[in-house]
């Protein structure tokens, strides 16, 4: 076995409940597991304790054995382990930190003595495994998100650990950078090594392992292979499922089926096939989805472009968002989805054409002011939270515009299960807590249109429903959403019209159904069309044959 | 040694002639457009240094102060833009600084754009709920708005990075270099060069 915990229990420094309550697990050799749980379960423990960081970096109280490759980790300190056990950190940017790409990739060789002979030949294997041959002389932080994690990945690499740990990898990476990485892994596991993959998506890689283990509250609950664990009572351990088997599952179907090639198999062995047809275009009519536009656009843009130190990012783009719509923008890392929703308040003002918000021109109109009409809430509630207690946290972008609405913020408060937190830190919460306060500011100040920035990414089952909720409020009351998104399954699911950016372009424009039906612009930008959408293609086909 | 040598000349022509030469270098290697984009920001100070020695002594003090603070700042662009921070880290650890300080030196280059940009985040979000960060008024007024999260960000990046650097042998020893640096005959002659014009200088500027 390469990694066993032997009835592991930890808890961080000053903190009563622990982490990891009594873990035991083998892994053997050459195995690929899937470590899935929701937010705080202790994954991310887990992939420390793998590389001996718990207990050595973090302290605090550690019970049971943990050993890497034969070796005990209470023993061995991180600079023994390292070369047996690599981990890839969760936040690319905070593990880089050489001058160039391949000083990053060498660095731990170098911390190893190792000659520079040896340096070479593992560079070479490493630069070409993970496709960074190109890129080798760039400083790290002018990379993309998804060339970053590749660096990341390709600096553990280099030392060839028997045990490579990936912790959330797919979080930040486009559908194309996530097949990319996908593919590494494959020929990964082809050469032998052994993989743990921390994830909440379970769709990005369930294919491609052998084991799924579940962790809830520092324990594993549930553990095999992903089609036994996934035929289990999982519910209640907030993961997000592949979508089709979700499907399969709100049908009352048991069988667990990951691709599209399963699920018609089965749908045709258990004589389904029409009668799960007609359910799924019930479904895709449904109300909520549905929606006629009134005549005055409150978003307006026109021949919209936006140069950046010399590169043009957006080009003669246009776009209408009409009052109580949901529409969710789409595209590559780099697309310039988020140049165009910075222009959704002025944030970024376009050097051709122009943008009207509520009718008001944004190069002509204060920031401070278009935002009391425009809420936004960004991927990182981080970037915004400053003050000493939730409630003024909330309050803030509020009283700035007067006059606000004390019943408007008690109700959101309420909404956002923000009741019993009111007078904590914000500083102190979950990321999920710290995420719904950054919803409720948003909102604070009723605006009209609200903008949503990778909501998805990063979160739980838990928070996923949760959003699903807060979205409905909103449609309700007849808000206008924008979503810029990489999780098509959740943009078809909420957004009743699909923009595509590709290059700086607006490529379509139009219904989920019918965007994903145009396989040139999906080629184009590099998305993939949601399983459903695939599974409900492919009915189509076998009864048109029929 | 240059900053020495301009720290003495006191005549304007001197000084000009400086740059002039630093300015022929400039070109030789390719800098103008780093370069000219460095003067928007040293240009400012320059003027106004200019403008204070102008008004509290005479305008040939004012043009030397100028011209001075522009030559050395030049002179310190020039050795910034062809040292990069690993060679610049890499020769200190050959006089025998140790291997952490060496590495804070170079790492906290690298880390400046990367803070940057999470500033920049951090204002774009302030902004985009009305906090008006606009303008020197505005940040300063709203200070706690920008610096409070970039703070907190600060520290936690730095606690990973500390992991990060740990899981990749930081703190091991018998470290390897890849790239060893060595004094070639032609960093004697350099050094023989810049020590005879400052004893020149010297000289004729004292004597």
């Amino acid at each position: 076995m390469i990694l066993r915990f032997e009835g592991v229990s930890y808890s961080y420094p000053g903190v009563d409940t622990p982490a990891l309550d009594g873990l035991d697990l083998t892994v053997h050799p050459g195995e690929s597991a899937l470590v899935a749980g929701s937010s705080g379960s202790g994954k991310s423990t887990f992939c420390r304790a793998c590389i001996g960081l718990v207990p050595h970096f973090h302290h605090g109280k550690f019970a049971g054995r943990v050993l890497v490759d034969g070796r005990d980790t209470r023993r061995h300190p991180v600079c023994e382990l390292f070369r047996h056990a690599g981990l890839v950190f969760q936040n690319p940017d905070a593990q880089l930190f050489n001058q160039t790409v391949e000083a990053e990739l060498t660095y731990g060789l170098e911390s190893l003595g190792m000659a520079p002979s040896e340096i070479e030949k593992r560079l070479a294997w490493a630069g070409n495994l993970t496709e960074l041959d190109s890129l080798m002389e760039r400083p790290p932080h002018t990379l993309s998100g998804g060339e970053k994690q590749r660096v990341a990945l390709g600096a553990i690499l280099t030392l060839r650990p028997r045990l490579l740990l990936l912790d959330e990898p797919f979080t930040h990476l486009d559908p194309e950078g996530t097949e990319a990485l996908r593919r590494i892994l494959r020929t990964l596991k082809s050469e032998g090594i052994t993989l743990i993959i921390v994830e909440h998506k379970l769709h990005s890689i369930i294919d491609d392992v052998d084991r799924l283990i579940v962790f809830h509250q520092g324990k594993i609950v549930a553990e095999g292979s992903p089609r036994q664990v996934l035929a289990g009572e999982i519910s209640a351990y907030g993961l997000n499922l592949p979508p089709l088997s979700q499907l399969f599952r709100a049908f009352g179907l048991n069988r667990t089926v990951f691709n599209v090639d399963e699920a018609i198999e089965e749908l045709k062995t258990q004589d389904l096939l029409r009668s799960f047809s007609t359910r799924l275009s019930d479904q895709m009519t449904k109300p909520s989805n549905r929606f006629t536009a009134v005549p005055h656009p409150i978003v307006e843009a026109e021949d919209l472009s936006f140069n950046y130190e010399g590169h043009s990012v957006l080009r003669g783009v246009r776009l209408k968002l009409h009052k109580g719509e949901c529409v969710a923008l789409l595209g590559r890392n780099g697309a310039g989805k988020t140049t165009l929703i910075k222009h959704l308040n002025g944030l970024l003002k376009p050097h051709r054409g122009f943008m009207r918000i509520l009718g008001r021109d944004t190069r002509k109109t204060p920031v401070s002011e278009l935002s009391r009409h425009v809420g936004f809430v960004w991927q990182n509630p981080n970037d915004q939270l400053f003050r000493p207690t939730v409630r003024e946290e909330v309050l803030t972008g509020a009283k700035i515009f007067h006059p606000y609405d004390p019943v408007w913020c008690d109700e959101l408060f309420n909404r956002f299960g923000l009741l019993p937190l009111l007078d904590r830190s914000p500083f102190s919460l979950s990321e999920g807590q710290k995420k719904r306060v950054s919803f409720a500011a948003a909102l604070a100040a009723k605006p009209d249109l609200i903008v949503l920035d990778e909501p998805t990414a990063g979160q739980d089952e838990l928070f996923r429903s949760e959003l699903t909720g807060f979205l409905a409020r909103l449609r309700q009351e007849a808000r206008t959403i924008a979503l810029v998104t990489h999780d098509l399954e959740f943009a078809a699911e909420h957004a009743n019209r699909w923009l595509v950016l590709s290059e700086g372009q607006m490529i379509a424009d139009g219904p989920p159904d019918e965007v994903m039906a145009d396989s040139t612009v999906m080629a184009k930008a590099g998305l993939r069309p949601t399983q459903r959408f695939q599974l409900t293609q492919a009915i189509k086909h076998l009864g048109e044959e029929n | 040694m240059a900053t020495v040598l301009l720290m003495t000349f006191s005549h304007w022509i001197a000084l000009a002639l400086s740059l002039g030469i630093l300015i022929i270098i400039v070109l030789f290697l390719h800098l103008v457009r780093p370069w000219l984009k460095f003067l928007e920001n040293l240009g400012f100070a320059c003027l106004t240094f200019f403008i204070i020695a102008w008004l509290a002594f005479d305008l040939i003090t004012g043009i030397v102060s100028g011209l001075r603070l522009l030559t050395i700042g030049t002179a310190f662009f020039l050795f910034f833009q062809t040292t990069p921070p690993n060679r610049l880290s890499n020769g200190l650890l050959k006089m025998g600084l140790p291997y952490p300080f060496a590495f804070v030196l170079s790492a906290s280059m690298q880390f400046v754009p990367v803070l940057i940009r999470r500033a920049r985040n951090i204002r774009d979000a302030q902004r985009a709920r009305g906090i008006p960060i606009e303008g020197a008024l505005g940040t300063l007024l709203h200070l706690p708005a920008l610096a409070g999260p970039l703070l907190i960000q600060a520290f936690k990046f730095a606690d990973e990075l500390a992991e990060a650097m740990e899981a990749r042998g930081f703190g091991i020893s018998g470290r390897s270099f890849r790239y060893e640096l060595r004094f070639r005959w032609i960093d004697w002659v350099a050094v023989a060069i810049s020590f005879t014009a400052l004893t020149i200088v010297l000289s004729i500027q004292f004597f």
